[in-house]
């Protein structure tokens, strides 16, 4: 029971609160717009810098900061989307392993959809369940074999999707191509794989990377342009490169730091309806491993309700105007589907996994297992009761 | 004659059938007869009472978009994938597969002893199977003593009628069979005059 008078005061702290915080906001915001303009002119002079700290710096942390391709505080009006023009994108989901069902056994499920626009040719729209369960489908990850087994967890299940994603994304841009007309390949979320560390197995990690690594190296053995889209980015390395520009203290920040700042704050000021940043190379330490033709860069894009982060190898950046090719389909896309890319959205209608559908996916497992005369390893009491409780 | 499927069976009962009308197919007439044959080699016969085109998902609403027709296919190409067109169809007869009379098959204008199956095909009648559907027009009694709650009964009476008359040739034979089946209706209707004129009024 929640006491209300007592709640009272609190709430009244926490909006009092809350309207300093603003204030700071804003203080932090209009400091970070004006780094922006002054280090613009010698943005060239301060990649150079950024880049000898980290030498410095060595394997000492530092913020990651990232480095424009041109001036920082640029803004790139959209042109004219191609027509006609080919979308391919994928989105995944799973049901992870439940530790009460023994061998284990998971399940993804990945959509693919691509969208001809401009012509009446049939559209892609299909997801297929893939089951998995054979313990040698995992002996390629550990290639050490330290541990006897590998643990399927939920990490590497999710690993494992996103690149299935990424393969199913090439795979689907390979057969939808047509001669001479544009095509975009388009992932959810990052193509930065940062969150394979801390699997606390370095060598599964650096397998998973080499792997995912080797899909976007057909992209560019065939020229598909590869790119991924990012919501509501909670990223940091714009504004932590006008920490660097500002000369602040990365251990002890001063009072009217930066910190705290999102680069998406930054451009929903700078950037108007429909224009795109400059290209900036992201700094994360993973990126080392995927060498200057995959390093992922990165440009921020205004929507109607939201600043996108839309991210691509180096090597798309380079080809003559894909990177205006990518900001005018992503537009499109996204004015298309209310907001989010449409082919993205499609894609999760179907690629999701209800939790209804997980549960008829038990149930016949169950029922299989039984009529195969195989004890049901869904064992535990605790299962059980969850799905049918007793009043 | 060489049929094909217009339609799959998505849901199914004695009493009625809900199919799903294939892609690039037309969906059948409001008032027109299918028909499906089950793995068994029965045949059902069903009228056609309620079409709609709506979402594949429950879930998902249609929104305007402003758009004429040619930009939509071309822009908004996944539209096509996303709605589907289904009908409710009545069963009112049915057919062993096997028992024929003057080598025509016999069909009985009755509710069939089994539903047809989930994806079972659904073919539209051809006009010799809907002129076979006449005399003695017991179906009309299941169509006007037990109507579907949710179809207004006379118009489906219309369209049927109007569709014996179209099968029947239209002409004087057309008459005729239009003839035989008001009179069937009429004692149906309990000699409510003015609803079977308004109905036969509606007939063309």
């Amino acid at each position: 029971m929640l006491d209300f008078h007592h709640l009272v005061g609190q709430l009244h702290d926490f909006q009092a609160y809350r309207r300093a915080e603003d204030e700071r906001h804003a203080a932090r915001l209009a400091r970070a717009l004006d780094a922006l303009v002054r280090c613009s002119p010698g943005w060239e002079t301060l990649c150079a810098d950024v880049q000898a700290e980290a030498e410095q710096a060595g394997s000492r942390s530092k913020p990651l900061r990232g480095l424009p391709y041109s001036a920082p505080d640029g803004c790139h009006p959209c042109g004219e989307r191609p027509t006609p023009v080919t979308v391919v994108a994928t989105d995944g989901s799973q049901i992870y392993p439940d530790r009460h069902v023994e061998p284990a056994c998971y399940l993804l499920n990945i959509a693919r959809v691509a969208l001809h626009y401009g012509t009446e040719e049939p559209v892609v729209l299909v997801a297929e369940p893939d089951l998995r369960f054979r313990q040698r489908d995992l002996d390629d990850l550990d290639p050490g074999g330290e541990d006897a087994r590998l643990d399927v967890t939920a990490e590497v299940v999710s690993a494992l999707r996103d690149e299935l994603e990424l393969r199913w994304l090439f795979e689907t841009a390979y057969e939808e191509r047509r001669p001479a007309r544009p095509l975009v390949a388009m992932a959810d979320g990052t193509l930065i794989r940062w969150m394979l560390r801390g699997m606390k197995h370095r060598a599964l990690e650096d397998r998973l990377v080499d792997r995912y690594l080797a899909q976007l190296e057909r992209f560019r053995e065939e020229g598909i342009p590869v790119c991924s889209y990012v919501s509501r980015p909670a990223n940091t390395e714009v504004v932590n490169l006008l920490r660097f520009y500002l000369g602040e203290d990365d251990e002890r920040p001063e009072e009217d730091s930066l910190r705290g700042l999102l680069d998406r704050h930054v451009f929903e000021r700078v950037l108007a309806p429909g224009q795109r940043s400059a290209v900036f190379a992201s700094g994360s330490k993973i990126l080392e491993r995927y060498g200057d033709a995959h390093h992922i860069g990165y440009f921020y894009v205004r929507l109607p309700h939201e600043v996108a982060r839309v991210e691509l190898p180096h090597w798309v950046t380079e080809q003559p105007g894909v990177v205006d090719l990518v900001h005018a389909v992503v537009l499109d896309q996204c004015e298309k589907g209310g907001g989010y890319p449409i082919a993205l959205t499609e894609a999760h209608e179907r690629a999701v996994v209800r939790a209804q559908e997980k549960e008829i996916f038990y149930r016949i497992l169950e029922r299989q297992m039984r009529g195969a005369g195989l004890a049901v390893g869904m064992g535990s009491g605790k299962t059980f009761s969850k799905r049918a409780p007793r009043v | 004659m060489a049929v094909s499927r217009i339609a799959e069976v998505i849901a199914s009962s004695t009493r009625e059938i809900l199919a799903e009308v294939c892609k690039g197919e037309e969906a059948p007439a409001f008032g027109s007869w299918v028909e499906v044959e089950r793995e068994d080699g029965t045949v059902l016969y069903a009228l056609v009472s309620h079409a709609e085109v709506g979402s594949v998902e429950p879930g998902r609403q249609a929104v305007a978009l402003g758009m004429d027709r040619a930009t939509l296919r071309t822009e908004m190409p996944q539209l096509a994938e996303l709605i589907r067109t289904t009908f409710r169809a009545q069963v009112l007869a049915w057919w062993d597969g096997h028992t024929r009379r003057d080598g025509q098959p016999v069909l009985r204008q009755t509710l069939p002893p089994q539903p047809a199956g989930l994806h079972d095909p659904v073919v539209a009648c051809g006009h010799e199977t809907v002129a076979a559907l006449g005399a003695p027009w017991d179906f009309l009694r299941t169509l006007a003593r037990h109507p579907d709650p949710a179809v207004p009964a006379d118009d489906l009476l219309v369209a049927v009628l109007s569709g014996v008359y179209r099968a029947s040739g239209q002409g004087e034979e057309g008459r005729r069979a239009l003839l035989n089946a008001g009179r069937a209706l009429s004692r149906l209707l309990d000699d409510d005059h003015e609803r079977l004129q308004s109905i036969l009024r509606r007939v063309a």
